[in-house]
């Protein structure tokens, strides 16, 4: 494994716990999605790693080197995308993107071939010399995103990368991240998008209140969640209260219900949905393959939430 | 990578984030020097020899102190609030040399409204400054200090603080500083607090190479001057450094 975090912990001065004995491990050629809300302890996380905050316990080893000790080792081994914007107004992407690939030592030949290669995958062309005061968020973020990955560390560390980009490109950012680990790189991907995630990563680990939860890859994540299909109904607000659900409680996002369900009862989960909707219990459902969000909001979002106002069962007369 | 390198590239970087400022920046200092030169006649409509030269080289010490003291802090506590510095500080380069390579992009802002102050000064009064050749380290020591005095109150105080704290140094600089007039004219305490403090040595080491035949040359104030100046970078590095 290139990075390997053993117990980590880091306790502020104000005596917050923001991280509380993680432990994980990225190997090159991965990408190893980091989940959770905001405040669960990731970025602090991704600080420590690139030695902007000192651990309070625990260990990071890139490639078996100790880098608390070599904070400044750390950040020739990383390439890192904060989730702050990068600092570049009165700058132009394209000397902003220079700039970062000769400081991490590469050639300027090397630079502006890589440089060319990333503009045209993420369609940046039209903006390579406009001053970035005038860029929007979402772009000034993909050309953050080009900084780190220009000339990138054995370790690329990208923090919230997608945060204000169109969906549109948000797809050519995911295919240079894939390609980033194809390339040999130990790719640490912070975020909060699960469903996006669930589609870029090898591996996740998923954080709540500075903890791992749970760590695996998006299938064996799935697995645990015990069904392969997901019914999602909205639930009438007035009769929320009487509904009763035969596959179990599920967990309630608003006023959407997402309840799991083996692939065995597709049949008899569309006919109970289908009755509900039929006396006005329900407004509407759709059955699908379960996600990595049903897994997450399971884990994170369902403990923090009332328990469902569920009363019923199913042969039970409905209400 | 080699620390020279990353200090031209980065000088590159902050000077390209600051060519926006740099023509403000000059015109607020010039504005300085102007309201002090045309500003004082009007207070004070008799003014002896010795206080035209006061007032005429006090101007550009002002001009210095207003950049390093007050937009250098604010602007660095700024950075430090949106997370700017933070990810210069995760840039694989030493540290030592992005702080460098950012004093020498601000010494430059300074150094042209010195020169702007100078002008005004000499032209308002009509001045012919014999000027001594240590003008040149001695406005740079002046400019460095400033800016690295300046660094070391953003880098420890956070931002709100800086802030007023800034302000108090603008009304401080211009109302109970002897740099338009001589430390005899304050209350013998305030004379005892700028002794140690590096505003008096600043003025006292832009007009004694300035008009050296008026006030000559202050080896005392150099050495004050030369104490901020480390004790400034010295602790604004070890912020640079610190893991939070």
């Amino acid at each position: 494994m290139l990075l390997e975090i053993n117990e980590l912990t880091k306790v502020y001065r104000s005596g917050s716990r923001a991280n509380d004995g993680i432990s994980l491990s990225v190997a090159e050629g991965e990408v190893f999605g980091l989940l959770g809300h905001n405040g669960a302890g990731k970025t602090t996380l991704v600080n420590q790693v690139v030695g902007l905050l000192r651990p309070t316990a625990g260990s990071i080893r890139i490639d078996g080197r100790d880098m608390v000790a070599n904070p400044g080792l750390a950040r020739r081994l990383c390439s890192f995308q904060a989730q702050a914007q990068v600092p570049i107004d009165g700058l132009t992407p394209r000397q902003a993107i220079d700039l970062l690939g000769q400081l991490r030592g590469a050639s300027k030949a090397e630079v502006r071939m890589r440089r060319d290669r990333l503009v045209e995958a993420l369609e940046l062309g039209e903006w390579m010399d406009v001053d970035a005061a005038r860029l929007s968020g979402g772009v000034k973020r993909l050309v953050a995103f080009a900084m780190a990955s220009v000339s990138p560390g054995r370790l690329v560390m990208l923090d919230e990368p997608t945060n204000d980009v169109d969906p549109v490109r948000r797809r050519l950012l995911w295919r240079q991240v894939r390609s980033l680990a194809d390339h040999g790189a130990a790719v640490l991907l912070v975020t909060h998008n699960v469903i996006e995630a669930e589609r870029s990563v090898d591996r996740l680990a998923i954080l709540d209140e500075g903890r791992v939860i749970a760590e695996g890859t998006p299938a064996t994540l799935k697995a645990r969640l015990g069904a392969e299909l997901r019914l999602e109904v909205v639930l009438d607000p007035d009769a929320a209260a009487t509904l009763v659900s035969p596959f179990g409680q599920g967990v309630a996002v608003g006023n959407r219900l997402m309840i799991g369900v083996p692939s065995g009862s597709a049949g008899d989960a569309v006919a109970w949905a289908d009755s509900k909707v039929r006396v006005g219990l329900i407004e509407e459902f759709t059955l699908g393959p379960a996600t990595l969000e049903d897994v997450y909001v399971a884990l994170v979002g369902g403990s923090q939430r009332e328990p469902l106002p569920v009363k019923e069962v199913l042969g039970a007369t409905a209400a | 990578m080699q620390p020279l390198r990353s200090y031209q590239l980065l000088v590159t970087w902050q000077a390209l984030r600051k060519k926006n400022y740099l023509p403000l920046m000059m015109a607020v200092q010039t504005l300085f020097s102007l309201g002090i030169v045309l500003g004082y006649p009007l207070l004070f409509p008799t003014l002896d020899r010795t206080s035209i030269y006061l007032i005429a080289t006090g101007a550009p010490a002002i001009s210095m102190i207003s950049v390093g003291l007050v937009a250098l802090p604010q602007t660095v506590g700024e950075q430090k609030t949106e997370g700017s510095l933070a990810y210069m500080r995760s840039l694989p380069v030493p540290r030592l040399a992005y702080l460098v390579a950012d004093l020498t992009v601000w010494l430059a802002i300074v150094v042209p409204g010195v020169v702007l102050g100078v002008l005004v000064g000499a032209w308002r009064f009509g001045l012919d400054l014999q000027v001594s050749p240590l003008v040149v380290p001695a406005v740079l020591l002046v400019a460095l200090t400033s800016t690295c005095v300046g660094y070391a109150l953003a880098s420890l105080l956070p931002y709100m603080l800086t802030v007023i704290i800034t302000q108090a140094i603008v009304v401080f600089v211009f109302m109970f500083s002897p740099l338009t007039f001589l430390p005899d004219k304050l209350p013998g305490w305030l004379e005892v607090v700028h002794r140690i403090l590096p505003i008096q040595a600043m003025g006292e080491v832009t007009r004694g190479t300035l008009a050296p035949n008026e006030f000559g040359l202050p080896v005392g104030a150099f050495v004050t001057l030369a104490i901020w100046c480390l004790l400034g970078f010295g602790v604004t590095y070890v912020a640079m450094t610190r893991r939070g």
